[in-house]
C-alpha cells in the first residue's frame, strides 16, 4: 500500500504545482477543519461510532491531487502526534482515505453532468460521490483487514463490518459535503470556478 | 466573503468540532478500533506519540486539555497546509 501511496504522492505533488494562490486559503481551511471533524466521532448503529473523511469536499472543490496532499497532511499528523491510524498502516490509510476518498467522489462529480445537467442533479452527484467515497474507502479497509494475517475471520466478515457502518457515515458525509458546496456557492462562488487539479481524462488541469 | 473571513469561519467551526468531539463524541470509540476489538485484535505501537488518543498523558480524561490539544493542532495543520501550498505555488514559477 505504501508503494501505491508513493506513486500517487509523486503525481499529486507534480500536478499540484498548478495550484493557484487563491486556492491556498481554501485548501488550508478545509484541511484544518476536517482534521477537527475527524476528532468528532458520531454514534452509528451497533453501539459504535465513526468520523467524517473530508476527502470528498477537498476533491470536489480543489481537485483530487490537492485532496491527496491535504489528506496526507492530516493522516501524517494524526499518526505521528496522536497514534491515530499508525505508521505501519500509513500507506493503507492514505490509499483508503486519501486516494479512494478523493478520486472516487471527484469521478462521480465529473460524471454527473453527462447524466443530468440540472442543479439538483449536480448536487445529487456531490452527495453520491461523498457517500461512495466513504463506502469504497471502508471496503478497501475491510479488504486490507480481512487479508491481514492478524485477522482470523477473513475478508467477508471484515468487509461487511466496515461497509455496513460506513454506509451510514457516508450519508452524513454527503449531507455535509453538499452543505459546504452550497455555502461556498453563496459566499465565494469564484473559488468553485477555479481549475481543479485532476487528471486530464477527468477534465482537470 | 474575503479569504480571511473564510479562514476565520473554518477556525470557528473547527473549534466547535474539537469541543464537540472532546465533550460528547470521544475518540475512544473509533469504529475501526471498536470493530477490531470485537474480533480480538489489540493495538501494538512501534512509535510512542506525544499525545496518544488526543490527550496529554499526564492529564488523561481532562476535557479542557483535550480541547486545547485539538485546537493547537488545528492551527498547526492550517500553518503546515499554507506552507505546503505556498511551496507548490513557488515551485510552479521556477
Amino acid at each position: 500500500m505504501y508503494i501505491l501511496a508513493v506513486v500517487f504522492w509523486f503525481f499529486s505533488f507534480r500536478k499540484a504545482r498548478g495550484l493557484s494562490e487563491k486556492q491556498i486559503p481554501l485548501m488550508a481551511s478545509l484541511t484544518a477543519m476536517f482534521f477537527a471533524a475527524q476528532m468528532m466521532n458520531y454514534p452509528i448503529v451497533g453501539g459504535t461510532t465513526a468520523h467524517l473523511l473530508g476527502g470528498p469536499i477537498l476533491a470536489i472543490t480543489l481537485g483530487p491531487y490537492l485532496g491527496v496532499i491535504s489528506m496526507t497532511i492530516i493522516l501524517l499528523i494524526q499518526a505521528l502526534f496522536f497514534g491515530d491510524g499508525g505508521i505501519t498502516t500509513f500507506g493503507a490509510n492514505v490509499w483508503n482515505m486519501g486516494i479512494v476518498g478523493t478520486f472516487v467522489p471527484f469521478m462521480i462529480y465529473r460524471l454527473t453532468p453527462h447524466i443530468t445537467s440540472t442543479q439538483r442533479g449536480k448536487f445529487a452527484g456531490v452527495f453520491l460521490g461523498a457517500l461512495m467515497a466513504d463506502v469504497l474507502a471502508a471496503l478497501c479497509a475491510g479488504l486490507e483487514l480481512g487479508l491481514s494475517s492478524t485477522f482470523p475471520y477473513g475478508v467477508p466478515i471484515a468487509a461487511a463490518a466496515m461497509v455496513t457502518h460506513h454506509a451510514i457515515i457516508g450519508v452524513g458525509e454527503g449531507v455535509i459535503t453538499v452543505g459546504i458546496i452550497l455555502a461556498l456557492q453563496k459566499a465565494r462562488p469564484d473559488l468553485l470556478q477555479l481549475p481543479k487539479l485532476a487528471p486530464s481524462w477527468l477534465g482537470g488541469s | 466573503m474575503s479569504s480571511k473571513s473564510l479562514i476565520a469561519a473554518c477556525i470557528v467551526l473547527s473549534l466547535l468540532f474539537v469541543t464537540t468531539g472532546a465533550v460528547w463524541f470521544s475518540y475512544s470509540a473509533e469504529t475501526l478500533d471498536e470493530v477490531a476489538g470485537q474480533f480480538g485484535i489489540v493495538e501494538s505501537r512501534i512509535w510512542n506519540p506525544p499525545f496518544p488518543d488526543y490527550e496529554i498523558p499526564s492529564l488523561r480524561g481532562n476535557v479542557l486539555a483535550g480541547i486545547i490539544v485539538g485546537f493547537v493542532f488545528v492551527m498547526v495543520i492550517l500553518g503546515v497546509t499554507f506552507a505546503v501550498g505556498r511551496f507548490l505555488v513557488r515551485t510552479s514559477r521556477m
